[in-house]
């Protein structure tokens, strides 16, 4: 114990003398943990998003008046031996109708204006699949020839247009996301290690002291790992503390102009407040630990 | 105590060319002894304190402190040798933001000594070397003599079996040097072997003690109650 207190005692006296090296260690390993964290919490409130929505969809298909009943429900009875199909059910025109004027029991004058004309709603299929990611390629079944003439809109093209676009957003977040934190955790690992390589060369004549007088290398190595460790437990709490901030001021701004998604970022750090701060003290310290490692290694050297 | 059996090192100038800084070196030292070694600057004698103290491996031949076999020593063990042999330098090797105390105690600590012992410790082997009123200065409000009484305190503080100093009144003048080469002299009667390399023809004559000359990385006289001739 007592030898732990003079490991962390040395390195945060280290830390110390160090000054605006020190500072320029945590700030850039703060941007680091700011960004990998942003980026994560991004992804993950995109990638629900986009699960919910996909969640949501069926597929309806609208027939021409061309179709007969007799085709519609063969095409219902091919597609229910579907595995991809979790129920269908067939609705006719006059059904479609029905449940039009239902909804719109409150609107006279729409329903008088439905009177004098035929039925203009279309026959269709609503179709619920057991697996959002296989409605792509169920979607596929219309484009086949023989229901192309009786096939007037499939619902699901539209949404997917969508999705797509959603999906190519959260891929772009995610190589953007890769590519920042990948160059921020090169950076830190290069401040960090010529700090410590600072610290070393400045504690050169106390290091061969130790030496002389019969230290072991875990004993001489330790408060220079312990340095780096020490960098990445304050970035942790100085990221987290921004992080909190940012969303707790820009929140309302994030829901005007996301949304949904504005709100769910906030309420997914506050749900995960946990987890993040374990999973940046993780990358934290061991992107310090593992610098000071490097150039410890490199240049405290023993016979 | 010590023993050296054919020993040869050379370091490397540039590529390929290596000059022999030790040339078959034998020599014994037994345990108790006072041993001075002399020689010019380059003779070879930081070479021979380095390889005692495990900082550099002999290229040939064999090395033998305290029955151990340095060729068997393993790079983890080194540490712990250390703590049994004290070397002392010309330029002290004080850490100078640590106070009289605290330069001596670091030995203690770096062996994770228990801080209550290092207490009981540090003030007797200040007793030792004449410093028990100095034990808050620093470094800087010492005069020569008495950091190097510093140095040989620290170095004693183990108990080690082997004393090793290398010019330790190099710095020093005629008054302060025979302060030291006294406590060194103490430190021998009372069994501890003490090696000292010296370029002070001064102090090897009046001293009567066993002296070894080095010459260009090779042993041209020993002899048991020696003198220094240039």
């Amino acid at each position: 114990m007592s030898n732990f207190i003079r490991l962390l005692k040395t390195g945060l006296s280290s830390f110390r003398r160090n000054g605006w090296l020190s500072l320029a260690s945590i700030t850039i390993m703060v941007l680091t943990l700011i960004t990998m964290s942003m980026f994560l919490i991004v992804n993950v409130v995109l990638n629900t998003g986009i699960k919910t929505i996909q969640d949501k969809i069926d597929i309806s298909v609208y027939f021409n008046d061309v179709a007969k009943q007799k085709d519609i429900i063969n095409l219902q009875d091919s597609l229910a031996e579907l595995k991809e199909v979790k129920s269908i059910k067939y609705i006719s025109k006059d059904d479609a109708l029905a449940k039009y004027r239902k909804q719109n029991a409150n609107n006279p004058k729409l329903l008088e204006s439905l009177k004098d004309t035929e039925n203009p709603l279309p026959a269709s299929l609503e179709i619920k699949v057991t697996n959002p990611d296989k409605l792509n390629s169920l979607t596929k079944v219309f484009d086949q020839e023989e229901y192309k003439l009786y096939i007037h809109k499939v619902s699901y093209k539209e949404n997917q247009a969508i999705i797509d676009k959603l999906f190519k957003a959260t891929q772009f977040t995610k190589q953007v996301g890769l590519a920042a934190t990948g160059i921020f955790t090169a950076t830190a690992l290069l401040i960090i290690f010529n700090t410590i390589k600072m610290t070393i060369f400045a504690r050169k004549e106390e290091v061969d002291i130790m030496k002389l007088v019969g230290a072991t290398p875990g004993f001489i190595k330790g408060p220079f790992i312990i340095e780096g460790a020490i960098y990445g437990v304050i970035s942790t709490f100085i990221s987290i503390v921004v992080i909190a901030i940012f969303l707790y001021f820009l929140s309302p701004a994030l829901i005007n102009y996301f949304g949904g998604v504005g709100n769910n970022l906030t309420d997914f750090f506050l749900d995960n407040v946990v987890a993040l701060v374990s999973a940046q003290l993780f990358v934290g310290v061991l992107i310090g630990v593992l610098s000071s490692w490097l150039a410890v290694r490199k240049y405290v050297k023993f016979s | 105590m010590i023993y050296f059996e054919h020993v040869t090192k050379k370091y490397e100038q540039s590529e390929g060319d290596k000059t022999e800084a030790l040339s078959d070196v034998t020599l014994h030292i037994k345990p108790k002894e006072f041993v001075i070694v002399v020689g010019h600057s380059g003779a070879g004698k930081s070479t021979l304190i380095k390889l005692i103290n495990c900082e550099i491996r002999a290229d040939e031949g064999k090395v033998y402190v305290g029955g151990i076999d340095y060729k068997e020593l393993k790079k983890r063990d080194i540490p712990y040798l250390r703590r049994k042999i004290g070397v002392v330098f010309q330029d002290y090797k004080l850490l100078p933001k640590k106070n009289v105390f605290e330069n001596i105690a670091y030995a203690l600590e770096v062996s994770g000594v228990k801080s209550k012992d290092i207490k009981s410790r540090v003030p007797k082997i200040l007793e030792v070397v004449g410093l028990q009123k100095k034990e808050k200065n620093f470094p800087r409000e010492l005069s020569g003599g008495e950091r190097q009484r510093v140095a040989i305190a620290r170095a004693l503080v183990h108990n080690p079996r082997i004393l090793i100093a290398d010019e330790p009144t190099g710095n020093l003048d005629p008054r302060n040097a025979w302060g030291i080469i006294e406590i060194l002299l103490r430190v021998n009667q009372l069994g501890t072997t003490v090696m000292m390399t010296t370029h002070n023809q001064d102090i090897v004559n009046k001293l009567k003690k066993r002296v070894i000359v080095l010459k260009n990385g090779k042993v041209t006289k020993d002899q048991a109650t020696g003198v220094y001739e240039e």
